[in-house]
């Protein structure tokens, strides 16, 4: 299908054409405008799956109806990056939780257990989705993303993987010798072998929520805050 | 050493690219990727050296404890952002002194001395930190920011407001004063105390203020309540 992504990475807007009677998944409430063709239809998809990596039950299927060509405008939650990648088939393609944005219908996923280690140390949910099928597929996430290439080994931040090809896999551990485990500010770290692609974040936002938590109002047990 | 900026200005970060032998020190937790084969040796102060007072000290300047150093055996590159929004530039260094804002530093390479240095009690009522990192040396610093960066080439004096400050040159001085022409009228038009800055060098503000961002959000976030 065609696309554009405008305004990235900041506060990036994807656009689609979607050729008559052709579908397009959107993951729920992403939509921010479209032609009045576009037929939305709420789907439980996936169900429980879904729910574990951290993403809505809720899949959004639209169709470009009347026998004419429709246009969608999506348009994530978090302001950042939206990244495209074209599934040929032959391989599978792996999203952390929470980055999926839109698919032709034709990808298909599934829900896979990183084991308890990886789900609990590498600041990534639990689960991963594995896409795979033919077709167009997008992901965002907070901040900008870029890709690297990678041969052999490479090591990237907990909390900054955004999606990664198959021959790649990754294991939980630290830079460094001990002390750089425990004073390095980076504690754990995720190290990539294999050979194949990596999507890696520049920011992330549970760093600025957790920032932001020193400008929370301090309210007194039993007393309700007072907006006057 | 190279630096390679994305994503500017508010998402950005930098892929420092090192040749063997060079080394890169950054500030504590801003690593995101790299090559698997850098060595990584985290210190307090230079690399092999002991500074635990100069540690200290740069606590106070709100700036991590912990430096790291990074060590390419073959090319390597690096990649490395501070996880608030905002912008990142590099400083070439040839031997005068940099002040910086506390928070704002994010890496270096080998030939930078760090320091802290003392801006007197005015840094106080300034919106910045009461401490303030000192770099010196030939060589290359990244500062990063909330917001973007922009420079501003001081002959005589110039005005900035409080909290915009990224750093300056040594060869700059900056005093307090009203925006106004009074303090009432200050007061009333959000500005309050401005800084002076005097002399002849180069000054590098920030278009946004942390902050100010930071107040702005405290009536949409839940209050935490307290026994």
């Amino acid at each position: 299908m065609e696309h554009k992504i405008e305004a990235n990475p900041d506060y990036s807007i994807l656009s689609v054409k979607v050729p008559s009677g052709e579908k397009l998944m959107v993951e729920a409430s992403s939509m921010a405008s479209m032609t009045s063709n576009m037929k939305m239809k709420t789907k439980l998809a996936g169900g429980f799956s879904r729910f574990l990596t951290k993403e809505s039950v809720f899949i959004n299927e639209f169709t470009a109806g009347e026998s004419r060509d429709g246009e969608i405008s999506i348009a994530p939650g978090l302001n950042g990056d939206i990244q495209h990648h074209e599934l040929t088939g032959n391989e599978k393609f792996y999203l952390t939780a929470s980055c999926f944005l839109a698919s032709e219908s034709s990808v298909t996923y599934n829900t896979k257990f990183q084991g308890l280690a990886k789900g609990f140390f590498s600041g990534e949910s639990f689960f991963l989705m594995e896409m795979s099928g033919v077709g167009s597929l997008w992901f965002n996430y907070y901040g900008g993303i870029f890709s690297v290439d990678v041969v052999g080994e490479y090591v990237v931040d907990t909390g900054h993987i955004v999606a990664f090809t198959e021959g790649l896999d990754y294991d939980i551990s630290h830079i460094g010798g001990y002390k750089s485990l425990f004073f390095s500010g980076e504690g754990f770290v995720c190290r990539f072998s294999g050979q194949g692609k990596v999507w890696i974040q520049t920011k992330n936002s549970m760093a600025l929520v957790g920032w932001a938590d020193q400008f929370r109002r301090i309210e007194k047990k039993g007393k309700g805050v007072s907006f006057d | 050493m190279q630096f390679d900026f994305i994503h500017k200005p508010c998402n950005t970060a930098v892929k420092i690219t090192l040749q063997a032998g060079e080394t890169c020190t950054t500030e504590a937790g801003s690593m995101i990727a790299m090559d698997s084969h850098l060595n990584v040796d985290t210190s307090t102060h230079k690399r092999g050296k002991r500074g635990i007072l100069k540690s200290l000290k740069r606590m106070f300047a709100g700036e991590s404890f912990f430096l790291n150093h990074y060590t390419a055996n073959t090319e390597s590159e690096l990649w490395v952002s501070n996880p608030h929004p905002g912008d990142m530039i590099k400083v070439d260094l040839l031997g005068e002194k940099l002040i910086v804002q506390a928070g704002s530093f994010v890496a270096c390479d080998e030939n930078i001395d760090i320091n802290t240095g003392w801006q007197g009690f005015k840094s106080l009522l300034s919106g910045e930190s009461f401490f303030w990192l000192s770099l010196s040396g030939q060589g290359q610093v990244v500062l990063n920011s909330f917001g973007a960066i922009y420079e501003i080439d001081v002959d005589g004096e110039y005005i900035v407001d409080t909290g915009h400050i990224v750093a300056f040159e040594e060869s700059l001085s900056f005093s307090l004063s009203k925006a106004g022409s009074s303090w009432i009228q200050s007061w009333l038009g959000g500005e309050g105390i401005i800084c002076k800055i005097k002399g002849k060098g180069k000054l590098y503000c920030q278009s946004h203020n942390l902050m100010e961002f930071g107040k702005s959000l405290t009536p949409h976030l839940l209050p935490k309540v307290r026994g």
